[in-house]
């Protein structure tokens, strides 16, 4: 007690920034010290919430797969599978019990298809999993409304659209590209609507997943594109050039061509490619026309389609193009006239090498 | 000068040395908060992506992994299956062979069945020229696969050469002996292609360390904390670095340094500002300083990305030798590029690039080092002349390996709440108590290492890139 008092005394005599120092090394040690014993806790929770969700796992995979296989031959509700859903609804109450179903469910989806995935939609809707997913959407974390909407596209369920409908201009981009994915999954080309009311940009990201779902659907009925190929929305135009693409419309190349003078230059080299893409031999003369006011860009890109539809009468647009200041032009002219003039072209070989081009004299050492 | 004019500057230099630690560790703390937040908006953002549409789509853009290899026969042919099995749709690999002097190439043609092409290389960027020239595999199952032999020229040239060779809109410049994980390119190419208001020039990824890792067929299988005490340190020290700091300065956008172990680029800004620079030994935070400059002096809005996942695995220096010739090479590259880029320190035309990137790395990178040995040996100075205050000493000694200590903890917290890697029983103690020696047992050779590099930058200009010898990782058959 005494060498307490001692210590205590001492530390009153102590300057206030030592006296200050020592509270906040106290506070340091005992946070130390109780993140250590937290640390062990906080470790054997995670090792038994993942040991959980194996067995979990385990017993939800075998209970799902009977309840596939029990359904009766006209397509309804065996009496074992309104069991094994009585039996899952006791479950979903608990959130960590409802994360591994959702998750079991989701790899189920993946890999079955026609009949089956109605009878898993049925699961989920009378186990009340989509009862929670509603919840989930009605969220005020974008987070959780996300999710949500992924689950409610995962099984399809169509009842929801109006709700999703409100939130295609949500603030939160993720919330929105999930609305986005919800009504392309479930309706297609006729989900794709949005994109004739968004003000906001599609990212490359967002166009990727919709062209995938588009291209994995049974639905290859594709609508008209040229009202989007119009749209004030840069990203909705790029997107729409995507469809052309990917869909080979001939039908649009009028409006293409119209756009070879858009006022966006990734637009422009855009639909040079789809162009190329589709035979688009009508760019040729408007872009060898003006050549010299396209961005370098825009050249590489005419001569990518110059090698694909080049005809002898391009030999001396080609020719001239030999010595351009862009290596990689060169190097395409070269190629190209290797195409279309073989005598031509070895006898470019004589030229002395001051002459030559740097693509000619790179050719050489090959 | 009198006695009085001497304490007065003595006041003032313990008042300089207090304030600049004390500023330290408020930045670390606000680092670490950014930090947290930046994590958990990352975790929710991508709790409900489906990576798998990209995989498959024939539009997502094409990468090129670049992986240049000095001297690497031992286990290259490894490494290259390991890069061969991303599971991304669009991509490509390229080897560079530097210059080898041993029979990596041989071993290469062998196993992947290469032949030599005519490949007329688009020399945007100056490089070495080619040796043996490029070579593609006869076999469609290696189709990805193209290896460039070339003249030695350091890594900084392998990396010119791989961009003058990649036909990508995005390259990936990885060291070769790096274990990338099978999702790692669609996770690292998001960033790139979800901004719409800005462009993203790099996007780099934490590095985590392999030593004692489980690797089969170029898999992780198992992780595992390694027994030598260097590399254990070293794993928290990542942690910290990655986890806690450049988590942080992501959300700042204010990143000027992305690993050169992996890391993914625009492949035209970094060509458009001249590739990698040759003459210094920091390529790779070289680069991402100049590629920030071009778009500041462009007035381009862009941003340079980061991602938490532990998507990179490599394999950390085992001896003290190849540890302090590796943070050798580390200073003398930090000291090259800010001094190279210096006009853009404290400057308002930079932005947030020139007013805190640039002065934080100056003041709390760059000089860290050369304050903490001058206030070394100042303080012992002053226990020669015993002018030492003990109790102001011993109370900041102990404040400040407390503060360290539970920084530590912090960045094991930030591990074990996200990605919980370290799942073993019993490591989340060695984790605790490593942050209780790595003051001991690493930071004393950091601070050495530091300042041999800073004596090497000024007084053996012709040192360059020092030892670095791979053992490889432990990997079990398929």
């Amino acid at each position: 007690m005494i060498d307490f008092q001692i210590l205590i005394d001492n530390f009153n005599e102590y300057p206030y920034l030592i006296k200050l120092a020592w509270v906040v090394s106290a506070i340091l040690g005992a946070l130390i010290i109780l993140l250590t014993v937290y640390l062990k806790f906080v470790r054997t929770i995670l090792r038994k919430k993942e040991a959980n969700s194996l067995e979990f796992r385990k017993e939800y995979e075998a209970l799902l797969i009977e309840y596939l296989y029990s359904g009766t031959e006209e397509g309804g509700i065996s009496e074992i599978q309104k069991n094994i859903i009585e039996e899952l609804k006791k479950h979903v109450t608990v959130k960590s019990k409802r994360k591994v179903i959702i998750s079991v469910l989701y790899k189920l989806m993946n890999e079955v298809s026609g009949e089956v995935t109605d009878a898993l939609k049925v699961l989920y809707k009378n186990t009340g999993l989509m009862h929670y997913a509603l919840i989930k959407i009605n969220s005020k974390k974008w987070h959780v409304k996300a999710k949500g909407i992924g689950e409610l596209t995962k099984f399809k369920i169509e009842s929801v659209q109006e709700k999703i409908e409100q939130l295609l201009v949500h603030p939160v981009r993720e919330v929105r590209k999930e609305a986005h994915l919800y009504f392309v999954n479930l309706f297609y080309f006729e989900g794709l609507n949005f994109l004739d009311i968004i003000k906001t940009p599609l990212s490359e990201w967002d166009q990727i997943q919709i062209l995938e779902i588009l291209q994995k659907s049974n639905d290859q009925e594709i609508c008209d594109i040229k009202p989007w190929l119009q749209s004030k929305n840069e990203t909705v135009v790029l997107f729409a050039l995507k469809l052309a693409k990917v869909y080979n419309q001939y039908e649009v190349k009028d409006e293409l061509m119209n756009m070879l003078s858009h006022n966006s230059k990734q637009v422009r080299i855009q639909v040079i490619e789809v162009l190329t893409h589709l035979y688009g031999i009508e760019a040729k003369d408007v872009l060898k026309a003006n050549f010299t006011q396209l961005s370098l860009e825009e050249q590489i890109s005419f001569f990518g389609l110059l090698e694909k539809l080049v005809i002898p009468d391009d030999e001396p647009f080609v020719e001239k193009h030999l010595f351009h200041k862009d290596f990689e032009i060169q190097l395409l002219a070269l190629k190209i006239l290797k195409s279309i003039n073989i005598d031509k072209y070895l006898g470019l070989n004589k030229l002395p090498p001051s002459q030559k081009s740097l693509a000619m004299l790179k050719l050489e050492n090959v | 000068m009198d006695t009085s004019t001497v304490k007065i500057i003595l006041q003032i230099l313990h008042y300089l040395f207090f304030g600049y630690a004390f500023a330290a560790i408020t930045s670390y703390i606000v680092l670490s908060i950014l930090s947290g937040k930046e994590t958990l908006k990352y975790l929710k953002k991508n709790s409900f992506v489906n990576y798998k549409d990209i995989l498959s789509s024939t539009e997502s853009p094409s990468i090129t992994i670049i992986a240049p290899a000095y001297n690497e026969s031992l286990n290259i042919v490894e490494n290259v299956r390991s890069l061969l099995s991303n599971h991304y749709a669009n991509y490509s690999v390229v080897i560079i062979n530097d210059g080898s002097r041993d029979d990596s190439l041989e071993k290469l043609i062998e196993s992947y069945d290469l032949e030599k092409i005519d490949y007329v290389v688009n020399e945007k960027l100056k490089t070495q020229p080619l040796r043996a020239g490029v070579f593609k595999s006869k076999n469609p199952a290696f189709e990805k696969l193209m290896v460039v032999d070339k003249e030695n020229g350091g890594k900084a040239d392998a990396l010119n050469m791989g961009l003058n060779i990649s036909k990508s809109k995005y390259v990936a410049c990885i060291d070769v002996d790096c274990l990338l994980l099978e999702d790692a390119l669609q996770k690292m190419i998001k960033p790139f292609l979800e901004v719409t208001d800005s462009k993203v020039i790099a996007t780099g990824g934490v590095i985590r360390i392999a030593n004692s890792c489980v690797i089969r067929g170029g898999k992780l299988i198992d992780v595992n904390l390694p027994k030598n005490l260097l590399v254990q340190s070293q794993i928290l020290e990542y942690l910290r670095a990655f986890l806690l700091g450049r988590m942080a300065w992501s959300r700042l956008n204010g990143l000027l340094v992305i690993s050169g172990a992996f890391g993914i680029f625009d492949k035209e800004i970094a060509i458009k500002v001249g590739g990698y620079d040759t003459n210094t030994v920091g390529e790779d935070m070289e680069i991402i300083v100049r590629m920030r400059r071009y778009m500041e002096e462009q007035g381009r809005k862009y941003k340079v990305s980061y991602i938490p996942d532990p998507l990179c695995w490599t394999e950390a220096p085992d001896t003290y030798k190849i540890f302090i010739s590796q943070r050798n090479r580390w200073t003398r590259g930090t000291i090259e590029t800010l001094k190279k880029h210096r006009k853009i320190g404290f400057n308002p035309k930079y932005g947030s690039f020139g007013l805190l990137s640039y002065p934080y790395w100056l003041i709390f990178e760059r000089l860290a080092p050369i304050i903490e040995a001058v206030g070394i040996i100042y303080f012992t100075i002053l226990v020669a002349l015993k002018e030492v205050r003990w109790e102001f000493a011993l109370t900041f000694l102990l404040l400040s390996y407390l503060f360290s200590v539970l920084f530590s903890i912090v960045a094991i917290y930030s591990e074990e709440l996200t990605f919980h890697q370290y799942k073993k029983k019993g490591t989340g103690f060695k984790l605790v108590l490593l942050s209780a020696l790595e003051p001991f047992v690493l930071h004393p050779f950091i601070l050495y290492a530091a300042i041999r590099g800073n004596i090497d930058y000024y007084f053996n200009k012709k040192k360059k890139w020092g030892e670095m010898v791979r053992k490889g990782l432990s990997t079990v058959e398929a």
